[in-house]
């Protein structure tokens, strides 16, 4: 184990705010859980507590590797991953008509949670070792490329929501590297013109789920009936809310896939608009202080990972609310540190692990 | 510096999101409040009508009609112990069993639960006038399966039932819902994936008292596709009723298409049973009744199919030069293998016969005869070619492929090497040899037509896309092993004394091999295989009664009678 000297102290606020969201997730997970008749709500809350504690186990573990050796690590992660992505394609259990999961000894597991991890170290690996030709095209394509072959692995399986993910990630990483901006606008809008094309591969069930965006009322009892029930427990929410355990929605079964992609709408019903600005300015300072992180550190893959992750959270965060809201369609993304579920939460802390890792050696060279 | 930007990206997004829920949760926030409160929204399945199946000609054999069911809102509805007496007294229930129904049939909340169903038509419309009395007692309509001729095309159509815990863990993603109905045997099942069309739903704002208010959002089922089938229902009831009250199957098939054109198997049921609650009493003397009402004995069960099976072992012996057309084998009332003696069904023999003879009079010792020179391996490879043994892939669901035994098989089956006295059973079809009157069929229909090979279907279109008849295969058997057989069925029907003398027809050339198969017990199963015109077939026509006695009796009489019907409706 090595210790070495230049361990200086970090920003607590990275640690503090994410322990923050969860515990005020904890109490919504509890509301939003003990409603469901089949498992009383302790079981879900006790799952999420012992998930935290693996997710602090593995903060641990990363604060104490140096992210330099992580960075140097990245392409196995990435092949691990690949593989693993592999893996789901063939064989993959399905639940909801799509191949998330992997079953390994009881637990599932989804790759393409970790996959955003891969893609942050691998983008900081290779754009941080061609720092010197970062005004070239051939650096923002090679960048470019590690994310397409990801996002096209995901997206076959299908999981158009950890997909999308992935460009947030290359944006805010290509932005902290000053890629030029022309190559990044440029590229949005060749993807702009070619979704008619996106429009031909998508599943119907993801062709439903943009109409039903544009029109909710269009498929009341399907998709479109979680999206018009997560909008009338949010908006009857008020500015105060109904209080803890008083959401009617919520407790009445309304709302399915409330403790997991659906959480907020409980957050938005119970403690209202108050709570949800509660919520979000926890949230937002934590993006802050995690990019200020960005701002401070020298090194270049720092700055990079650093970036990385805040792409990957702000993105999360805000499509998960604005889906609940009904101002966006409806993709399969948790509310990081709040949903319940296993793989985003650690995946959540091992992002945040990264930052502090980066906040804390950030010697000068 | 790269970083600012990204802060103040993240900074516009989030007040773009705080802005959006200041718009829902305050400026709408009374609106939503409203909706959220407990009488204001219903969510309202809209079931899919299921795709119609017809015959032939257009006669509906499955179709759909209005059912009316009482049901309540619970959210909605005043429990109270006097409104529930009044409500009981409507529908004629018992008071005290309202309560616990409304619980038991809860199905989410602000959908209609149900406390009866299939209403008569005049009990619905008054409930329904009076339903301002009532909040939230509604009825609701919708469409329910009918079998207009109900026994008769049973086992064609199958029938349908509610979808159980299991099947919908697996069919959600294909859009099935609790509460959809499946098919469960016959074409219901086969083609249920065509026939169930698309369920809807809408979400509607209702007052107080539960009048709509406006419609939220709604999604229009979409109606299954129709089937129309081979089937032509006519002939199918007058073969019904030939077979009375006996055990068994008849199968028409077009020879030259494999368009089933009936298929009957006794005994049968009738599939409304299945959906009206009030036959349930039925259903279940359906479901154990001991001489299974419920299987298709025509592609589902499998028998010693006797005599027809000669055919196989002529085909197998003249195709491998073991004898020839010609060629004149002696029975003399019985066959000597090693020291025992074994005697032919004529006890007096049939003296020199040709193949031709030999099929004719269906002598055993001619056929144990040939069957030894033709040999197990070489019967079996015909009979596979013939189809035996597999399932001929008729649009239906449980066919089995019967057992076409061979050295192989008895090896792995029975552990036990083949017997030439295994050969000789199987050259007569007997021994372990199991048939289904569907694979006769289109065994014998391979004969009729000098090779060529059908797959048996019963759709002939699906949702206006005609399902065009394919031959599949041509067998490589020389015409003249053919047209020697065929010559035998031919004398079997129409020489005096052939086995077959009572299928003939006056005024048809009718050809067909009958089969008498010892069970074990002193009863026999009876068969009989045909087609008609002899030279150049339109239909091939299979009788089978279990226990029936002897082929040539009843199934011969059965089968003249089909092909004087068949002529009469036009197909010959």
């Amino acid at each position: 184990m090595h210790s070495l000297n230049y361990k200086k102290r970090f920003d607590p606020l990275l640690i503090i705010l994410p322990l923050l969201i969860f515990f005020i997730g904890l109490v919504f997970l509890y509301s939003a859980s003990s409603g469901i008749k089949t498992i009383k709500g302790i079981d879900y809350t006790l799952r999420q507590l012992i998930w935290l504690t693996i997710g602090l186990a593995v903060v641990l573990i990363v604060v104490n590797i140096d992210f330099r050796r992580l960075v140097d690590l990245s392409y196995i992660f990435y092949a691990l991953v690949t593989i693993a992505l592999f893996i789901v394609l063939m064989t993959g259990g399905s639940r909801m008509g799509a191949k998330r999961w992997l079953d390994i000894g009881g637990f599932t597991f989804q790759p393409s949670e970790f996959a955003k991890l891969a893609l942050i170290l691998g983008l900081s690996f290779y754009l941080g070792n061609n720092r010197y030709s970062i005004r070239g095209f051939r650096t923002f394509f090679g960048a470019a490329f590690i994310t397409l072959f990801l996002f096209i692995l995901i997206f076959k399986e299908p999981d158009l929501g950890s997909a999308l993910a992935l460009f947030p990630i290359l944006f805010a990483v290509l932005a902290a590297a000053a890629v030029p901006f022309k190559y990044i606008f440029g590229s949005v809008f060749l993807g702009l013109a070619a979704s008619p094309l996106f429009w031909n591969i998508m599943k119907d069930y993801q062709k439903r789920r943009l109409l039903v965006f544009l029109n909710p009322n269009m498929d009341p009892l399907g998709a479109g009936y979680t999206v018009i029930q997560s909008k009338i427990a949010i908006g009857s929410g008020g500015l105060l809310g109904k209080g803890w355990m008083g959401g009617t929605q919520s407790q009445l079964n309304f709302l399915p896939e409330r403790h997991t992609d659906f959480i907020f709408s409980v957050v938005g019903e119970e403690w209202g608009f108050l709570g949800c600005l509660l919520v979000i300015l926890l949230y937002t300072l934590l993006l802050l202080r995690i990019l200020a992180v960005a701002e401070k550190t020298n090194d270049v893959y720092g700055k990079l990972i650093v970036a990385g992750v805040a792409g990957m959270l702000a993105f999360q965060m805000i499509v998960n609310i604005a889906m609940t809201a009904g101002f966006m369609p409806v993709v399969g993304l948790p509310l990081p540190f709040i949903s319940y579920g296993g793989s985003s939460l650690i995946m959540s802390m091992a992002a945040i692990a990264l930052v502090i890792n980066v906040d804390m050696r950030k010697t000068v060279f | 510096m790269k970083i600012t930007f990204l802060k103040r990206t993240v900074l516009l997004f989030v007040c773009m999101l705080i802005a959006c829920l200041f718009y829902l949760q305050i400026v709408q926030g009374e609106y939503y409040l409203k909706m959220s409160q407990k009488n204001r929204i219903r969510v309202i399945p809209l079931r899919a009508p299921r795709g119609n199946i017809y015959d032939r000609h257009m006669e509906l054999l499955a179709g759909n009609r209005l059912a009316f069911d009482c049901a309540v809102i619970p959210q909605e509805f005043d429990d109270s112990i006097e409104v529930l007496n009044k409500v009981a007294l409507m529908l004629d229930m018992p008071g005290g069993s309202l309560k616990s129904k409304i619980e038991e049939n809860a199905l989410a909340p602000f959908a209609p639960t149900t406390l009866k169903r299939d209403l008569d038509k005049e009990l619905a419309i008054s409930i329904s006038e009076r339903s301002l009395d009532f909040p939230g007692l509604l009825i609701q309509t919708y469409p329910v399966r009918y079998y207009p001729h109900g026994s008769s095309s049973s086992h064609i159509t199958g029938y349908i039932g509610l979808i159980n815990e299991e099947e919908l863990s697996i069919l959600k993603r294909y859009g099935y819902m609790i509460k959809d109905y499946v098919g469960r045997t016959g074409l219901e099942l086969f083609y249920d994936d065509y026939l169930k069309g698309e369920s809807g739903g809408m979400q509607v704002e209702v007052d107080s008292r539960g009048r709509e208010l406006e419609v939220m959002g709604i999604r229009e089922p979409s109606k299954g596709m129709d089937i129309t089938t081979t089937l032509d229902i006519r002939l199918q009831e007058y073969i019904d009723s030939l077979l009375g009250s006996h055990k068994g199957a008849a199968i028409v098939m077009l020879s030259q298409s494999g368009d089933i054109l009936a298929m009957s198997s006794k005994p049968d049921y009738d599939p409304n049973a299945f959906l009206s609650p009030a036959k349930f009493g039925e259903v279940k003397k359906l479901l154990t009744g001991r001489d299974c009402p419920l299987i298709n004995r025509a592609i589902s069960a499998s028998y010693p199919p006797g005599s027809v099976f000669k055919i196989v072992t002529a085909t197998a012996a003249l195709e491998l030069g073991r004898i020839t057309e010609d060629e004149l084998l002696d029975c003399g009332g019985y066959y000597v293998v090693g020291n025992r003696r074994f005697h032919c069904w004529k006890k007096s023999g049939h003296g020199l016969q040709t193949i031709r003879e030999g099929i004719k009079n269906s002598c055993n010792v001619f056929f144990w005869q040939t069957g030894l020179k033709a040999g197990v391996d070489a019967i079996s490879d015909f009979g596979a070619r013939y189809g035996l043994g597999r399932k001929s892939s008729v649009d239906l669901p449980y066919e089995t492929e019967g057992v076409l035994p061979g050295r192989g098989w008895k090896r792995r089956t029975k552990g036990e090497s083949w017997y030439p006295g295994d050969t000789m059973n199987l050259s007569i079809g007997q021994g372990y040899l199991l048939l289904t009157p569907m694979q006769v069929t289109c065994m014998y229909n391979a004969l009729a037509t000098e090779g060529k090979v059908f797959t048996p279907h019963i759709a002939r279109s699906i949702g206006g896309v005609d399902v065009f008849p394919q031959q599949t295969d041509m067998l490589k058997i020389s015409a003249r092993t053919f047209r020697a057989i065929k010559d035998g069925t031919k004398r079997a029907v129409q020489d005096a004394g052939g086995t077959s003398s009572k299928a003939d027809a006056e005024g048809l050339d009718i050809a067909g091999k009958t089969g008498t198969a010892e069970t074990g017990t002193d009863r026999t199963h009876a068969w009989f295989a045909g087609y008609s015109p002899a030279d150049d077939p339109l239909v091939t026509v299979t009788v089978f009664l279990e226990y029936g006695g002897k082929g040539g009796g009843l199934p011969c009489e059965i089968a003249s009678k089909i092909f004087i019907k068949l002529e009469e409706l036009g197909y010959l």
